[in-house]
């Protein structure tokens, strides 16, 4: 864990020294106005996806969860979608957070209804799989029929999640339901051990399997949603996160859910870093994607998982 | 072919327009030979006649429906269209390629040159004359040093020989855009006098909410309707018109 804590520190420290402007210490405009809202999205919304990924994989008993691959940050992405493009956002901007919440949650409702309870890997997969190809066809469609003529270009940009040049209004509008999302999720922790031991036991322990699918559901739109809303989907960091973190932390699924937090802060962190630094070391006419950055570092875990047949 | 044209006005089949860019320069300078215009006449986020546009009829350029309207001229601009033009052309339909002019010299010789296909060398003559009025004179050498960059939708920049470029030289500016995007944080970097940026629309797009960014609040911005930097044109000249003030 202090590792852990150490890792992110330094990432965000890295992180506030690297910009467009060069590395090193920016003028104070630039860190507060730039850097630091930069850093701290990338830290909350890692922590938010870190935390989703260990809570899903723990209640659904299933190593494939992840609120990326399985849709609903797609969902949340065309609950944004929505609310920004129609000029709502503009006149509240609470609105933006809300609709990416509202998205997350119809997903996470839709997806457990597709799924079951106990679903198999392939029922899982499939539900989210359906759900994810849903959410980005109305995605394309809401910013087909959405009245700015540059909205159907930014489509990439919200399949593929970044954080450049946001703000401090972004960081209030994300952070506070983020925590809110990501305390709902630490409070499972003992819910979701007794889930381990089976359903009945978990039950007569006082933690019904109905119960935490419902506030899993709750805390991953929480933590999820208002991610999306502000930077658009960030995949694979929910699922590669707990898979990295077991070989150090044990099985036991509740004790996965601290560190998820903090490794997923730290992950997202290093990726945006990564992404900014490489306009720094090869010329190239814009950053890649934070999106595209985690979906490289993603999609080798997801194979080595399902090589050891580990799910 | 001008000549016999100019001298016979027909009204019959009257003149398509397939590019946003004639569009304008049909509605200002022969209203009435209007047949169609293309749908983005009337957007008043990229078309500075949107108001005067929304009474006349529009046409997709598409062959096909161009055709039925039987005109007797179409106006394209010098992008695009290409394919249309050809079949339209193979109909025997007249068509003419307008340059879209990136410099004050060229929007001069613009304007002479469309009226008169239009057959409307006067009104062509006064649209000229009202905007060599509108151009600042600009005597003050030392405002060369001054430095400006006009930064669009998605950090966009306005490069040498571009349209954006002749307008920050005409009001005096050093235009320090390259063509390329700029990032919000190379852009506070640089320190430019002044940054002119799209006016905002009604509705939002991430590309748009950049210029809007609260780290843009120490540099002198200047918001114009981004219509008026879209064509060359009289517009361009308010544009000029406009920062040249500040």
């Amino acid at each position: 864990m202090k590792r852990l804590g150490v890792l992110l520190a330094v990432a965000m420290v890295v992180s506030l020294a690297t910009g467009p402007a060069g590395f090193g210490m920016p003028d104070t405009w630039i860190f507060v106005q730039l850097r630091l809202p930069r850093t701290l999205l990338a830290a909350i919304i890692g922590a938010g996806l870190g935390i989703s990924g260990a809570a899903m994989q723990g209640v659904l008993r299933n190593g494939l969860a992840d609120p990326g691959l399985l849709g609903i940050s797609g969902c949340a992405a065309l609950g944004s979608v929505i609310v920004y493009y129609w000029g709502i956002s503009a006149y509240f901007a609470p609105a933006l957070p809300l609709g990416g919440m509202a998205g997350a949650m119809l997903g996470a409702f839709a997806l457990m209804h597709l799924a079951g309870r106990r679903p198999s890997v392939a029922s899982l997969i499939l539900g989210g799989l359906m759900l994810s190809s849903l959410a980005a066809a109305l995605l394309s469609l809401a910013l087909t029929l959405a009245p700015n003529p540059f909205a159907l270009a930014e489509i990439s940009l919200w399949l593929m999640g970044g954080l450049e040049d946001r703000s401090l209004l972004h960081v209030a509008l994300a952070v506070p339901p983020i925590l809110a999302g990501i305390a709902v999720l630490w409070r499972l922790a003992p819910g979701i051990d007794a889930l381990a031991l089976g359903e009945a036991t978990a039950a007569s322990l006082g933690f019904p399997a109905a119960k935490s699918l419902v506030l899993c559901g709750v805390g991953v739109a929480l933590a999820v949603g208002p991610g999306c809303a502000v930077a658009g989907g960030i995949g694979f960091v929910g699922l590669m996160v707990p898979h990295l973190l077991r070989p150090f932390f044990g099985a036991r699924p509740g004790a996965l859910l601290a560190p998820s937090c903090l490794l997923g802060a730290g992950l997202v962190v290093c990726a945006d870093v990564a992404a900014r630094g490489l306009p720094l070391l090869v010329p190239t006419a814009a950053e890649p994607r934070l999106g595209v950055i985690t979906a490289l570092l993603g999609a080798p875990v997801l194979i080595a998982i399902a090589r050891r047949g580990n799910l | 072919m001008l000549a016999m044209l100019a001298a016979n006005p027909l009204a019959a089949g009257g003149v398509v327009s397939l590019n946003l860019c004639t569009d304008q320069w049909l509605v200002r300078l022969a209203p009435d030979r209007i047949a169609a215009l293309t749908p983005l006449a009337r957007d008043p986020s990229i078309s500075a006649v949107a108001a005067g546009a929304a009474q006349f009829p529009m046409v997709r350029p598409d062959a096909e429906a161009v055709l039925r309207l039987k005109p007797d001229l179409v106006l394209v601009g010098a992008w695009g269209g290409l394919t249309t033009a050809a079949v339209l052309r193979a109909r025997g339909v007249r068509v003419e390629r307008i340059d879209d002019p990136q410099n004050f010299a060229g929007i001069t010789a613009t304007i002479a040159h469309i009226a008169e296909i239009l057959g409307r060398p006067a009104q062509g003559l006064a649209i000229n004359a009202a905007m060599q009025a509108a151009l600042p004179q600009l005597r003050d050498a030392s405002r060369q040093q001054v430095r400006a960059v006009i930064w669009q939708a998605r950090g966009l920049t306005a490069g040498p020989g571009s349209l954006g470029d002749s307008v920050l030289r005409a009001a005096g500016y050093h235009n320090i855009g390259t063509g390329g995007t700029m990032s919000l944080e190379a852009l506070i970097t640089a320190q430019p006098d002044l940054v002119v940026v799209d006016e905002q629309p009604r509705f939002p797009s991430l590309a748009t909410d950049l210029l809007r960014n609260p780290a843009l609040q120490r540099l002198a911005v200047v918001a114009l309707p981004p219509a008026w930097l879209t064509c060359g044109g009289p517009d361009a000249a308010r544009a000029v018109a406009r920062i040249a003030r500040q």
